[in-house]
């Protein structure tokens, strides 16, 4: 009798010859592989950043998509307009974007089933509209799910607009399924670089309640330039979208200006510089 | 045995278009005791009828509160209404868990509608055997729904179904224009009124026998049964004033 | 009807010996006691139009819509059994997010009518089913425009291998009715539902077909949508109803290429001007009589 644990409930190789265990896994004397899903991403974009104010919130983005180290797509939009309640930012990979993308239109499309055979005028203050409430529930369930299905989508997501009372909202849903929620939020690079200086401003939620539109966009735009400044996977073109009760306004084409790069003049080391 | 030979199964057209078997399901509803539904702009109510199958026996379950923020009454096979009842309370946590908001009312209805609609289809199958009333309030405001075993659901102000429910409907198309204006204890005494009116003379509505669900604008889906309601009793049929709607009281007391 | 009571009706899916399938033609009577359903293909758009019967003073006013959206850009009316309807319309919704899922694009009408077909037509193939009790009329907008696939990011390059080509222009307006049976055709005006015939009658006279020349716009179409369901009404006159209309416009539209409800002002103009040519047409008669 073999009292091995892997023939445990195998036949005897004495009557009926040596196993054949080939179909098992490697661990059990096998040749299968185990089953892999995503193990880094391929295609990514960088941080997403964005401030509560008053009456709305602010978000951004830059529109670069790196391949590894090379900025490899300069014209990708980050930012997801949902409804007139909503933005989407998304860090990570750009293919898992895409099907989240695929996935908001197909979500809005069923939303607008009840709604859809509305005049365009009733569905702008459609009551039952989703908010960006509920549309960051929905999408922390799905990261959620694919986690724990050891298959995550491998994004690092802001949720950015109003509730169903029209509160401003402002939380993120990441990889492993885990939420956050805060007045400043920003994800990647951005959470070392660009959340100190957001939380200067707005130290806590009160004191985004005080916080005027125009100020939150400038604080945003700010960022925007140190993150450019400090992360390599960045570029200077973003996209920049507030939302308030007025709908959404999104910008996919904002430039950095008034960059100064004196701050790197004594840095030495890097690039052409030969002294 | 059978009244003519396209009535034996749902997946057979009669000549005129008609299918006998969802008919004869809508049947099934009208054996049942009558239960009402009235909203308001700020309010929805349902009052049913409850029978008991003999003296000491415990009186049927009318009104099932599905989610906080709404609920169902029920004429017809009450273990159809259980099937359906559970699955619109499957669908509403659902809704809650996945997007962290009520289910509309409206779609939590077609979702049954559907559903009914599959069993007067396909064979081997039979229509579901109830009617419901869905009432209560979501982001859009007050509802009241009617579903029916054909799977035909409806938006209605006012509705009344089951057993004489035509008394209690007449009430309510004679009352139609008072209800959108009226308060939550006004609406609460119409629903009681319209299913007094489709008793039968011999019986009164008694703390017994009648349940009641309310729900509001902020204000949850509640069932009143037993001591909850005599108040209510009282207040509509005892203490009203000389002549008001005489013609329809006359005949009890 | 002759062959009513010799058992080949009793059951889908079987012919009698002249060749019919009866329970097709039972279902197509379900239909033709709806609510006249029409839908109008305009130069520039597609309107939808439906009498709704009220069947009791107790239900609620403009509420319970019955012409659905099935994908931004196309809606569906139906005749017959609601029920029917809707599972009939749940079908196509899933049918247009399936397309989606594989082409990563909108689903073209005639695709869509061409599934629904197949669909309805396999509810006559067996006897453990019924055919659909309903006519339905498919409305919708294909983009004429370069539209992204779904979840595109970025333009792509603006010329060369992988860039546009110029001046190509495809899309439009398209309408299918589609019947009990699962036959189907394209129209340039469909019309079901107890009232068809005067309606058809009213479509005819209609200027719909592109080769005679210019068609009629859509904002005409829905004025005249609002006639034609009054005119078929009018034979049916002693039950009340209520109209219910939506339009697909071109993408530069009104409505942007998406299925909607027409605007509350637009809708009583046009209920106004229906109820001012029925009137009109009563005094003409009354003239002629006198």
């Amino acid at each position: 009798m073999n009292h091995f644990p892997q023939a445990w409930g195998r036949p005897r190789d004495d009557v009926y010859g040596q196993y054949n265990p080939s179909y098992l896994p490697q661990s059990h004397g096998g040749t299968q592989q185990p089953i892999t899903h995503t193990q880094s991403p391929i295609v990514t974009g960088t941080s997403v950043i964005a401030i509560k104010f008053k009456t709305g919130v602010v978000i951004a983005a830059d529109n670069l998509a790196s391949y590894g180290s090379l900025a490899r797509f300069t014209d990708v939009h980050r930012l997801k307009h949902f409804n007139r309640k909503s933005v989407v930012g998304v860090g990570g990979d750009v293919s898992d974007m895409q099907y989240l993308d695929r996935l908001l239109k197909s979500l809005d499309v069923e939303e607008n089933y009840s709604t859809g055979s509305h005049t365009a005028e009733e569905s702008e203050t459609d009551p039952a509209m989703m908010g960006a409430n509920n549309l960051h529930t929905y999408l922390s369930k799905v990261m959620y799910k694919r986690r724990s299905d050891f298959n995550p989508l491998w994004n690092a997501l802001l949720v950015a607009g109003l509730d169903e009372k029209n509160k401003p909202f402002l939380a993120s849903a990441d990889l492993l399924g885990t939420t956050f929620s805060g007045p400043t939020m920003a994800t990647g690079f951005g959470a070392h670089l660009a959340q100190p200086i957001m939380r200067r401003i707005v130290p806590d939620e009160a004191a985004s309640q005080q916080l005027g539109r125009e100020e939150a966009v400038q604080a945003v735009r700010d960022c925007m330039k140190v993150l450019f400044y400090r992360d390599a996977r960045s570029m200077p073109e973003y996209s920049i979208a507030v939302i308030d009760e007025k709908g959404v306004e999104l910008k996919e084409k904002e430039v950095l200006e008034n960059q100064s790069w004196d701050f790197a003049d004594k840095i030495r080391g890097y690039g052409t510089q030969t002294v | 045995m059978f009244r003519n030979n396209y009535d034996n199964d749902s997946v057979t057209f009669s000549p005129q278009g008609r299918i006998f078997q969802v008919e004869y399901a809508q049947e099934a509803v009208k054996q049942g005791s009558v239960v009402v539904g009235i909203v308001s702009k700020t309010h929805a109510v349902l009052a049913a009828l409850k029978r008991n199958a003999e003296e000491l026996s415990s009186y049927q379950r009318k009104i099932i509160p599905i989610d906080t923020h709404y609920g169902i009454a029920l004429a017809g096979l009450a273990s159809d209404a259980r099937v359906l009842s559970n699955f619109m309370k499957q669908q509403s946590l659902s809704s809650r868990l996945t997007y962290d908001r009520p289910i509309l009312l409206s779609d939590i209805t077609s979702r049954i509608g559907d559903r009914a609609q599959t069993n007067t289809q396909s064979y081997g199958k039979r229509p579901y055997g109830v009617g419901l009333l869905i009432a209560g309030v979501d982001a859009k405001g007050p509802h009241l729904f009617e579903f029916q075993p054909s799977g035909v659901t409806q938006e209605m102000v006012a509705c009344g179904i089951g057993a004489r429910s035509q008394m209690a409907r007449t009430y309510l198309e004679r009352n139609l224009d008072s209800f959108e204006d009226s308060s939550r204890e006004e609406l609460i005494k119409h629903a009681l009124r319209a299913l007094k009116d489709s008793l039968s003379q011999d019986k009164e509505l008694t703390v017994d026998n009648t349940s009641l669900g309310v729900s509001g604008v902020d204000e949850p889906f509640k069932l009143y049964e037993g001591q909850e309601i005599s108040s209510w009793l009282e207040t509509t049929f005892e203490n009203r004033p000389e002549g008001q709607d005489g013609d329809s009281m006359a005949v009890d007391s | 009807m002759t062959s009513i009571g010799t058992g080949y009706d009793l059951s889908n899916s079987v012919f009698s010996p002249d060749g019919r399938n009866f329970q097709v033609e039972y279902a197509v009577k379900a239909v033709e006691n709806g609510g006249t359903a029409i839908g109008i293909r305009c130069k520039d758009g597609v309107v939808l139009a439906l009498e709704k019967l009220v069947t009791s003073r107790l239900l609620k006013k403009d509420a319970n819509k019955r012409i659905a959206t099935v994908d931004r850009n196309i809606g569906v009316v139906h005749s017959g059994l609601l029920p029917d309807g809707r599972h009939f319309v749940s079908r196509a919704r899933d049918e247009a997010q399936s397309w989606r899922g594989t082409y990563k694009a909108p689903i073209p009408v005639s695709s869509l009518a061409n599934r629904m077909g197949s669909y309805v037509q396999a509810f006559t193939l067996y006897s453990s089913v019924r055919p659909f009790g309903i006519t339905a009329i498919v409305g919708g907008w294909d983009a004429e425009t370069d539209v992204d696939v779904d979840g595109a990011v970025g333009s792509g390059p603006k010329v060369g291998a992988g860039g546009k080509t110029k001046g190509v222009k495809e899309g439009g307006p398209y309408l299918y009715m589609i019947e009990p049976s699962g036959l189907y055709w394209g129209y340039y005006g469909a019309a079901t539902g107890k009232g068809r015939q005067a309606a058809k009658a009213e479509l005819e006279k209609l200027k719909l077909d592109p080769k005679d020349g210019e068609c009629i716009s859509l904002e005409e179409g829905v004025k005249e949508a609002a006639r034609i369901i009054y005119v078929a009404h009018e034979d049916s006159k002693d039950k009340d109803f209520e109209l219910e209309m939506t339009w697909i416009s071109a993408v530069n539209g009104p409505t942007k290429g998406r299925h909607e409800e027409v605007p509350k002002a637009l809708k009583e103009e046009a209920e106004r001007l229906a109820k001012a040519a029925l009137e009109g047409e009563d005094e003409d008669e009354e003239k002629m009589e006198k």
